[in-house]
């Protein structure tokens, strides 16, 4: 019998906890966490798969996947409801011999050989869900074959500061990947990698069954097995990638992020029809920006009703602001309320909370100089009782 | 209790031809992502109806586009499901509009592969968010052969009603008048009914096979004066917008600013569907001021709109201002273009420095694809 095949397939890692983004995946795995007001951080990656024609995803969950399981569902919203492919959620699982959790990134791939096996595919791209960027991740795979490559590794230049809490390939004149080192102290380059793997399926198979056989192994693909191919001389090679791309695992990165959308150069190219970034999408209504509202310089997504002022913020789905509410460089996740004569500035504020009435949370950095500023961080689901004052870098 | 549903699409079709001459009532854009049916449909569907026949006539390209697969409105069913009901090609093509009697003929076989008892039939240019299911309990137990969902006229207004329907003190029906005005008390049919399915499918059959059309005229009317029908009306408080004319297109877009209407009609708990279009959220920029609008996504506004309903992905560019105005999908308005009272349709351009003024009651239109 010929079977049906894939040329290529993508595994996505999405069973991380994301621990730096503290209360806001208490509850939920970091490619839940809502993005840039109508998105979850996995909508990235997952609209790249298809916007680059790849219609097979296995999403590896893990940790609190529940939301994330619900999120994906059949995978229509992302066209991936397909009868041959499409996305699948691939949580652990037990198995005759053995029975067991993900125990690193390059295990949990070698857990699903045979998940892969069912599409005979040539090549499988590897990601993770917790980066906002937009890639054609076929012009990287027509780079891999090009090259004759067995293992590419996506990377982006970055700063010399950045450099040294990164994972950093140095490369020859043909981008051949010639060192690897993770968080160097004395960078030999500024090659970041993003960590978008492709490779030859024939080729990392082999190196994970090896890798699942050395006991002494934390089955981690930067710590182990593209030290390993490096090792072995597999040809290996850096695909140089220029554009938006940002890791959004800390809050003070995942408000950036946010921020960056109001830059009117569109940095991200959100706008951009042959490309977009789809999501789940629920039923809500136009937004009603009252007569009292002041707007400016801010993205708000359908389902909102702006009754006070909003300036710089990034205001998601279902979302309230009362009459002389004040929101400011802030980030409103889903369906929250600000009450009357609030104040938020500079703040994450997570999915479905209240802040009742005359609360302080947050402040403008000019506003405390020379003290101890940073964002101001509230939970999911939480209330926010009336006169309660947040300050700057605090995590409720 | 198990139900179908019938959606009429195109009544008053003609009096809204601006918009209609490529799209028919049903797929008219409303509220900034919405088109007309998604009220009607959304109803159904959340009284848990799974069985939905929408019937079309002409220019039901653009309503076709708007369900697709019918899945945002979870109606892509093995069993079920929406069907379009376009009519067969025979001699009722081309021919002007000869009631509902006559549409659902086109429906026939839908009702017979139906197993459910009843049938609700509503029109698409009414909108209001209600569960069909009271509506069909108070029809079985009422015994009538059928219900009439209606709103109570409250004070007295000119405007004329489809039916107007009047009740002594028990609720029974004692008068059953069409194209009429109310008097305060009088209740305002909404073009939603119910019915028995068999009986409805005898009536279709029995009435145009004698050649008579109208189902409100020719059966409910007359059969209703002769004393061969009984009617039983639904009483219907929450708000309601019928949409029949330009006039009240206008004003229904405007509803939406009053909160309470907008709370009566997207009610988390029985939400109203819409084809999703992955628009990006819109951005509001630095200069932009806004005061009174409904806003959809994907919009880019630099500029000024008051009192306004804006679709999916318009453009106000900086300098431009727009003052009750419903601007609807893809259209953009030019830098320093100053609107008033206009109703712009999908994809037009406003080039800079325009000036369109329209009357409230007489709004100017700009057509879709147009360049002014």
């Amino acid at each position: 019998m010929i079977e049906r095949k894939k040329e290529c397939i993508s595994m996505l890692l999405a069973g991380g906890q994301g621990s730096r983004l503290y209360v806001l995946t208490e509850n939920t795995a970091k490619p839940a966490v809502p993005f840039g007001g109508k998105y979850r951080i996995i909508d990235f990656s997952l609209s790249n798969c298809v916007n680059s024609g790849i219609d097979t995803v296995g999403i590896l969950t893990q940790y609190q996947p529940l939301e994330l399981n619900d999120y994906i569902g059949n995978g229509q919203p992302w066209d991936l409801n397909r009868n041959f492919g499409g996305a699948h959620v691939l949580p652990p699982y037990t198995k005759t011999t053995s029975n067991q959790w993900y125990k690193g990134t390059a295990n949990a791939i070698y857990q699903n050989i045979p998940f892969i096996e069912r599409y005979q595919p040539e090549y499988v791209l590897i990601l993770s869900g917790d980066h906002i960027y937009k890639m054609d991740y076929n012009k990287m795979l027509q780079f891999h074959k090009e090259k004759g490559s067995e293992c590419t590794i996506a990377v982006i230049n970055v700063s010399m500061e950045d450099a040294t809490r990164m994972g950093i390939m140095s490369t020859d004149e043909n981008q051949a990947i010639v060192d690897f080192e993770e968080k160097p102290a004395h960078p030999k380059s500024t090659q970041a990698s993003m960590g978008v793997y492709i490779f030859t399926w024939a080729a990392l198979k082999k190196y994970l069954i090896a890798d699942e056989a050395d006991p002494n192994s934390e089955n981690d693909f930067g710590k182990n097995v593209i030290p390993a191919f490096l090792r072995d001389g597999r040809p290996m090679y850096a695909y140089p990638f220029e554009g938006y791309w940002k890791d959004v695992g800390t809050l003070g990165s995942l408000w950036d992020a946010n921020m960056d959308l109001l830059d009117p150069k569109d940095p991200l190219d959100m706008r951009n029809p042959h490309s977009k970034i789809y999501a789940r999408n629920y039923a809500s209504p136009s937004t009603m920006i009252a007569p009292s509202s002041k707007v400016s310089n801010s993205f708000i997504t359908e389902g909102c009703r702006i009754k006070g002022t909003v300036e710089n913020s990034v205001i998601y789905t279902g979302c309230e602001v009362e009459e002389g509410a004040v929101v400011s460089g802030t980030v409103l996740m889903p369906n929250t309320i600000v009450r009357k004569g609030s104040t938020v500035s500079y703040a994450i504020v997570g999915e479905q909370c209240v802040i009742e009435e005359n609360v302080t949370i947050g402040a403008r950095p000019e506003d405390c100089l020379g003290e101890d500023w940073g964002i101001s961080v509230v939970g999911h689901k939480k209330t926010i009782p009336s006169g309660t004052v947040i300050k700057p870098k605090e995590i409720v | 209790m198990k139900m179908c549903g019938i959606i009429f699409s195109e009544m008053y079709s003609d009096e809204l031809n601006a918009f209609t001459h490529d799209r028919n009532m049903a797929a008219i854009p409303y509220g900034g992502r919405y088109r007309l049916v998604d009220f009607a449909l959304s109803n159904m569907v959340n009284s848990g109806i799974t069985s939905v026949g929408v019937l079309a006539k002409q220019h039901y390209h653009s309503l076709m586009t708007h369900l697709g697969n019918t899945q945002e409105w979870d109606l892509n069913r093995k069993n079920g499901g929406l069907q379009i009901l376009p009519p067969y090609a025979s001699e009722s093509l081309n021919q002007a509009n000869r009631g509902k009697l006559d549409e659902l003929r086109n429906a026939l076989d839908f009702l017979r592969e139906d197993t459910s008892p009843y049938v609700v039939m509503a029109d698409a240019h009414v909108i209001c968010n209600m569960d069909f299911r009271p509506v069909v309990e108070s029809h079985i137990n009422s015994g009538c052969d059928i219900t009439v969902v209606a709103t109570q006229s409250k004070m007295s207004n000119s405007n004329t009603y489809k039916s107007v329907i009047q009740v002594d003190g028990n609720m029974r029906v004692t008068s059953y008048a069409l194209d009429h005005v109310p008097q305060p008390g009088d209740y305002c049919g909404m073009s939603i009914m119910v019915m028995d399915r068999q009986v409805l499918i005898d009536t279709v059959s029995e009435f145009t096979a004698r050649g008579v059309y109208f189902l409100e005229r020719d059966f409910i009317q007359s059969r209703f004066n002769t004393g061969d029908l009984s009617i039983n009306i639904y009483p219907f408080t929450d708000p309601v917008l019928r949409v029949n004319d330009i006039e009240s297109y206008f004003s229904s877009n405007m509803a939406l600013l009053d909160e309470g209407i907008s709370n009566a009609l997207f009610r988390p708990d029985r939400p109203i569907y819409t084809r999703v279009n992955d628009e990006v959220p819109s951005h509001y920029g630095m200069d932009c001021n806004i005061s009174g609008c409904i806003i959809a996504d994907g919009c880019i506004l630099d500029g000024n709109a008051e009192h306004s309903v804006i679709g999916r992905g318009v453009r106000i560019a900086k300098g431009a201002t727009v003052k009750n105005c419903i601007i609807m999908q893809g259209s953009v308005i030019g830098e320093g273009a100053s609107l008033e009272n206009v109703i712009v349709d999908k994809w037009a351009t406003i080039t800079a420095g325009s000036q369109l003024k329209g009357l409230e009651t007489a709004p100017v239109i700009i057509r879709k694809g147009v360049t002014v």
